[in-house]
């Protein structure tokens, strides 16, 4: 495992680290140390890793392996604002895109279109294919495209992920030996490298992998990957019954966390393999989350059987606090990505609850008669029509508010982008949306007027329920919008998260497990999600719910998938014990990877420029 | 697309036995008719055809309702049905009576869709056979119909809401409420003491059947070595246990997903599908 140093600019220090995690050093951006791999996290909240390497001219070049998932080279001088090469393919950083960032930025110059339709990438690929044309020819086509300026960077990077994403299929290259001897119930690849999965099963053990790096070839091209960390219950600290699920520390791979049924929360430094704090809960634990976005909390969330969601902090080895509301356990708890501070929870009552971890109660449970019809349109074409907003509500003096509502919401336009805009009008139901823009020609919602005990907050008397049983799964979208949700009564729910509403589309799940909390994943452009269904898993396409492809591999019931969005590629375990790798089957690529990669060669990461 | 091909096949055979009762040029109506309705994309069209081919019941005096899982194997797109359905109980404010959704309680989500008018006839018979009992309190019957069945579109409603709503038509009071529950437009959840589901009344033993003629149907599959039988054949049996007919319940397993039906040269044949 490399050492971490953990470079926030302009944030301050976090004293707390340096005690705990003796891996951690706080530097300036004007410190370097060759061989080491630096986090950087940008003012867009974007995170880059990358190892240093000096130069002989004394230039440090830090190489960015996250979020582009190509290697991309940012070269910068000490002391002086990193300049991407030019002729790099790839730019697909966000940040160089709107802000100037210090600590990136990219010398060629990106267009500001707004981003086309996620689903438009997928179904260009599928029509393709239909009309005979190779795969091969397509990636050729959308290279030379892209060589001549017609398609821009950002561009030909979705295609190309969605692309990738779409001809997924049981690997043929690469396997994974799991040491497990019960059924895997956790999955999760770490956040920073994307390098290392972690892997928590019904025995009692967690363990480790690196999907990049095979430990061995068979007859000679053939990848296996062998556990290079495991814990068990031999370990004298180890847990004693299920782990139900392990999940990274998200800031680097130092640290890991498991949760158990035996009602123990354990966060284990990952070098030394020891335990360095564990938490008791009331009851057994289902479910434990960290916000990958959290720059000043460290707070892990855990969901037991008991009715209370609890907190619990790594810095200090205590629980901050315990929100209250759920009126069953809670199988399953997701944070947002879009603010460090808002959790949501699903529980055994069927109630999915937003939570501001800075106020005490929750401000919002979704509620499954809520709905709206289709997508919300982007900002972009909300700014240009003017958004009315109509009394649709099941009140009976609709008439006569009427007059009234439509003075107080005229100056209100349309449902904010920010996720924050908790007034009393929008959570009242009696509020009225209509949009032009859309292809359905009117979104209005319903609901019931529920009574508020506090303005803006949900009194744990509110009963709504957003599946008809317990809520085994959540997943939102990387771009914090949507929510999706599976619940014991074989459904999947599409929810907004910023207007609480329920989409409405159908997805055709047929069987899901109800005993045990699912692991839902979703593409990065959020145009596939994959459900496991039983034995098997089911690609949706997520904006009309239609089945994409049933993934059939698996002698047991899957428990949890992970999409990797670095390699687009699926990781999912099973109660048959073992974790099947579905990569994509693009030729094209596989050919270009075996011809770079001498078989059987496997190096510690050596680069172009080391010396 | 099988599915749909096969709905509308199924239609074929539905409708050519039912109208050749009712209409001696039915066969001619329904060809043509067939012809420009091969495939559902409307969801009104899809309710109001399954309504005219809802089955008669000798014993059971009900008004036709159409079930969601119905709806989802004749129509082909699923979140078009839901959005749709949205749309029309939505509208229902506006141009009033054009469909009522009712949570059923056989199976986790089961959902069936009447239309406004069979649903207030429903309500006028039921109401006459409990009425026939005892005299006081059956205002409630007539302020339920105008104040709550209009204004609230739920599928459930909470008490202070039930309480305020019926007020406006008078002193409303726990016994009116009984009176409700007795008649069968209401029930009481049991996750939430507070709140009643919106129930269509005397429609009890069409749920039993309807829930064991379901069982019947699979059994009658997996009893089979390959757990597959032609469509034709299996139309042509009898049901012992369910009062519905075995074309009711096949659009109903088709459609949650229990049964699915393949194209094969001899025709379509139905297999239980497994994940």
């Amino acid at each position: 495992m490399r050492r971490v140093w953990l470079w926030t600019r302009g944030l301050g220090l976090w004293p707390s680290f340096s005690l705990l995690l003796r891996r951690f050093c706080i530097f300036c951006d004007r410190c370097w140390l060759p061989g080491a791999v630096h986090l950087i996290r940008t003012q867009t909240q974007n995170f880059y890793i990358g190892s240093c390497q000096l130069s002989p001219s004394g230039s440090g070049i830090l190489r960015s392996i996250n979020q582009s998932g190509y290697n991309c080279p940012i070269q910068w001088k000490l002391g002086s604002a990193p300049i991407e090469p030019p002729h790099c393919p790839l730019l697909p950083h966000r940040s160089a895109r709107q802000r100037p960032d210090r600590a990136v930025r990219c010398s060629a110059p990106l267009s500001l279109r707004p981003r086309p339709p996620p689903s438009l990438a997928v179904r260009r690929h599928r029509d393709h294919t239909r009309s005979g044309l190779s795969p091969e020819w397509m990636w050729c086509e959308e290279a030379k495209r892209r060589e001549r300026g017609e398609l821009s960077a950002r561009r030909f990077q979705a295609l190309a992920r969605s692309r990738r994403a779409a001809s997924l299929a049981l690997s043929n290259r690469k396997e994974i030996a799991t040491p497990h001897h019960g059924a895997v119930n956790s999955l999760q690849v770490d956040l920073t490298e994307g390098r290392y999965l972690l892997s928590g099963a019904s025995d009692g053990s967690a363990a480790i992998f690196d999907v990049k790096n095979a430990t061995e070839y068979e007859a000679g091209f053939i990848a296996k990957h062998r556990s290079i960390l495991l814990v068990d219950r031999q370990h004298e600290h180890g847990h004693k019954f299920v782990v139900s699920k392990a999940i990274w520390y998200p800031v680097d791979t130092g640290l890991f966390v498991t949760a158990s049924f035996d009602t123990y929360v354990k966060v284990w430094d990952t070098n030394s393999t020891q335990v360095v704090m564990d938490f008791k809960m009331p009851g057994k634990v289902y479910s434990a989350a960290m916000s990958p976005i959290a720059t000043t909390h460290m707070l892990i969330a855990t969901g037991s059987a008991d009715v209370q969601v609890r907190l619990c902090d790594i810095a200090s080895g205590a629980f901050t606090h315990t929100l209250s509301g759920h009126h069953d356990g809670i199988m399953s708890l997701e944070w947002s990505t879009s603010s460090e501070w808002i959790l949501m929870s699903g529980g055994c009552d069927g109630a999915i609850r937003f939570w501001d971890i800075r106020r005490a109660g929750c401000f919002l449970a979704l509620d499954q008669s809520r709905s709206q019809l289709g997508r919300r349109p982007p900002f972009l074409d909300r700014t240009i029509e003017v958004c009315l907003l109509l009394p649709i509500s099941s009140d009976f003096l609709l008439t006569v508010l009427t007059q009234d509502c439509l003075q107080d919401h005229k100056n209100t336009l349309g449902p904010s982008t920010s996720s924050k805009n908790y007034s009393v009008q929008q959570r009242t139901g009696n509020r009225k949306k209509q949009s032009k823009t859309l292809h359905r020609s009117q979104t209005p919602t319903r609901g019931h007027v529920q009574q508020r005990v506090h303005p803006g907050m949900s009194s744990s008397q509110n009963r709504t329920i957003a599946h008809y049983g317990a809520i085994t799964g959540l997943k939102t979208t990387t771009d914090g919008m949507h929510l999706l949700s599976s619940g014991s009564d074989s459904r999947l729910k599409l929810w907004d998260i910023d207007s609480g509403c329920n989409t409405l589309v159908n997805f055709e799940a047929t069987r899901l497990q109800t005993s045990k909390p699912l692991q839902l994943a979703v593409t990065e452009d959020p145009s596939l999600v994959f459900v496991p269904c039983m034995a098997s898993i089911k690609a949706y396409n997520i904006w009309s719910g239609t089945m994409f492809q049933t993934f059939r591999g698996h002698y047991d019931d899957v428990n949890c998938c992970y999409y990797s969005s670095q390699d687009q590629e699926l990781y999912t375990g099973s109660n048959d014990r073992q974790i099947l790798v579905w990569s994509p089957s693009t030729p094209a690529f596989t050919e270009m990877e075996d011809d770079e990669k001498p078989q059987g060669f496997f190096a510690a990461d050596v680069d172009n420029w080391s010396d | 697309m099988t599915e749909q091909s096969s709905s509308s096949r199924k239609k074929k055979r539905l409708r050519s036995p039912n109208d050749n009762d009712e209409h001696p040029l039915g066969r001619i109506e329904t060809s043509t008719r067939l012809e420009d309705n091969l495939t559902f994309s409307d969801t009104l069209i899809a309710l109001q055809l399954m309504r005219t081919q809802f089955p008669k019941l000798e014993k059971v005096v009900t008004r036709p309702f159409i079930l969601r899982s119905q709806l989802y194997s004749s129509v082909k797109d699923r979140t078009q049905v839901d959005r749709d359905l949205e749309y029309f109980v939505l509208q229902s404010l506006k141009k009033d009576r054009v469909l009522r959704v009712f949570k059923l309680n056989t199976g986790q989500d089961d959902h069936a869709i009447m239309f406004m008018d069979d649903y207030l006839k429903q309500i006028e018979f039921s109401v006459r056979r409990s009425t026939g009992k005892n005299q006081d309190g059956n205002e409630v019957f007539e302020w339920f119909e105008r104040y709550v069945v209009h204004s609230k579109l739920d599928v459930s409603i909470d008490h202070l809401e039930l309480y305020s709503l019926l007020s406006h038509g008078g002193d409303a009071s726990d016994k009116h409420i009984t009176l409700l529950m007795n008649a069968g437009l209401l029930i009481r959840q049991l996750i939430d003491p507070n709140m009643y589901w919106f129930a269509i009344p005397s429609i009890g033993p069409i749920l039993k059947g309807l829930s064991q003629g379901r069982k019947e149907i699979l059994s009658l599959l997996n009893r089979r070595k390959y757990k597959e039988m032609l469509l034709c054949s299996l139309e042509n049996t009898r049901l012992r246990l369910s009062p519905l007919d075995v074309r009711f319940h096949l659009r109903d397993l088709i459609g949650s997903g229990h049964i699915k039906t393949v194209q094969t040269p001899t025709g379509f044949l139905a297999r239980i599908s497994k994940d």
